[in-house]
């Protein structure tokens, strides 16, 4: 016989004999609970039951039930862990990528001005360049001017002095007679003497 | 033979045609009758060239040709003859010529030198000096 059935018995017994005093402070407190209704070994047999149903509930529902929300949680802070890394990823990442962006931005403005320094400096040169030719142009023009000048100033010249010279030989030849070249040569041949 | 042997044998005959350092019209006659009987005519019309060169030459340097405009007395003529033997060490005859296109003076060359006191030069170096 068990507990259980034992108890059953013992409240039959005494449900068998109602004018029957209680034994005891146990007996006094079942009957309390008695007269306010509640039945003491159904009440037992019921709290061993909700035990056995609490066990079986916690050993094959609750138990595993934890066990995957444990399982969920480690999941879901493994993934907001990744997230965060990610997220910290993305924001090197994107600090990286503005870096390389401002050196980029950098290099292009300074390309850019190179690019402006050389092309300045072409145009200057180019500038001198022409500057150059034109002074030499206008050399040579000056040069080729003032030769022609000269040349034609010394063709003049020669031409008057050509044109002196026949006019003075025609004159002499016209006006010397014979006395006179006679005259010259006795001079001469004096004057070779000397 | 060759040209500097012929121009040797043409010294050595021109030596032979001078008396008294003057050109002999005999001398040259009888260095030419030597030659005709003593050399082949192969032979004979270099060496004759050569030496008729040498003559002339000698005879050049042996005158004063001088061409003058106007009339130039023989005293001056040989004024100017004694002039150049005085002045060349040697004797040197006069050998005028008239040229009045000199307009006045004259010119002298003995040899390959050129005295010239003419007023064509002077004008023709009057004509330089301006141009």
């Amino acid at each position: 016989m068990t507990f259980l059935s034992a108890l059953l018995a013992a409240d039959t017994a005494k449900a068998a004999a109602p004018g029957a005093p209680s034994s005891g402070p146990l007996g006094d407190i079942i009957e309390t609970f008695g007269n306010f209704g509640v039945d003491a070994p159904h009440l037992i047999i019921q709290l061993i039951n909700f035990a056995i149903l609490a066990f079986v509930l916690y050993r094959f529902a609750i138990k595993p039930a934890l066990g995957q929300m444990e399982e969920r949680n480690r999941l879901i802070e493994k993934g907001l862990a990744d997230a965060q890394a990610a997220t910290q990823r993305l924001a090197e990442a994107q600090k990286a990528s503005d870096a390389k962006l401002n050196a980029a931005a950098d290099e292009a403005s300074k390309i850019l001005a190179d690019a402006r320094t050389v092309a300045k400096a072409a145009i200057e040169a180019s500038r001198a360049e022409a500057q150059a030719a034109q002074t030499e142009v206008i050399a040579k023009a000056t040069a080729a001017i003032e030769a022609d000048r000269v040349k034609m100033m010394n063709e003049v010249r020669g031409e008057v002095s050509r044109l002196v010279v026949e006019t003075a030989a025609k004159v002499l030849e016209q006006n010397l007679d014979d006395s006179m070249r006679g005259r010259l040569n006795e001079a001469a041949v004096k004057q070779l003497a000397r | 033979m060759s040209a500097a042997s012929v121009r040797a044998e043409a010294k050595r005959l021109l030596a032979m045609s001078l008396e008294d350092g003057v050109v002999s019209a005999d001398l040259v006659g009888a260095v030419l009758a030597a030659l005709t009987k003593s050399r082949a005519s192969h032979q004979l019309r270099p060496l004759l060239r050569t030496y008729l060169a040498n003559i002339r030459r000698e005879l050049a340097r042996g005158e004063a040709r001088i061409e003058h405009a106007g009339p130039l007395a023989t005293a001056e003529a040989d004024a100017i003859a004694a002039h150049f033997s005085k002045l060349l060490g040697r004797t040197v005859r006069p050998v005028a010529r008239r040229n009045d296109a000199l307009l006045a003076g004259f010119r002298v060359r003995v040899g390959d030198d050129v005295t010239d006191l003419t007023a064509s030069l002077r004008l023709a170096n009057l004509a330089k000096s301006l141009s």
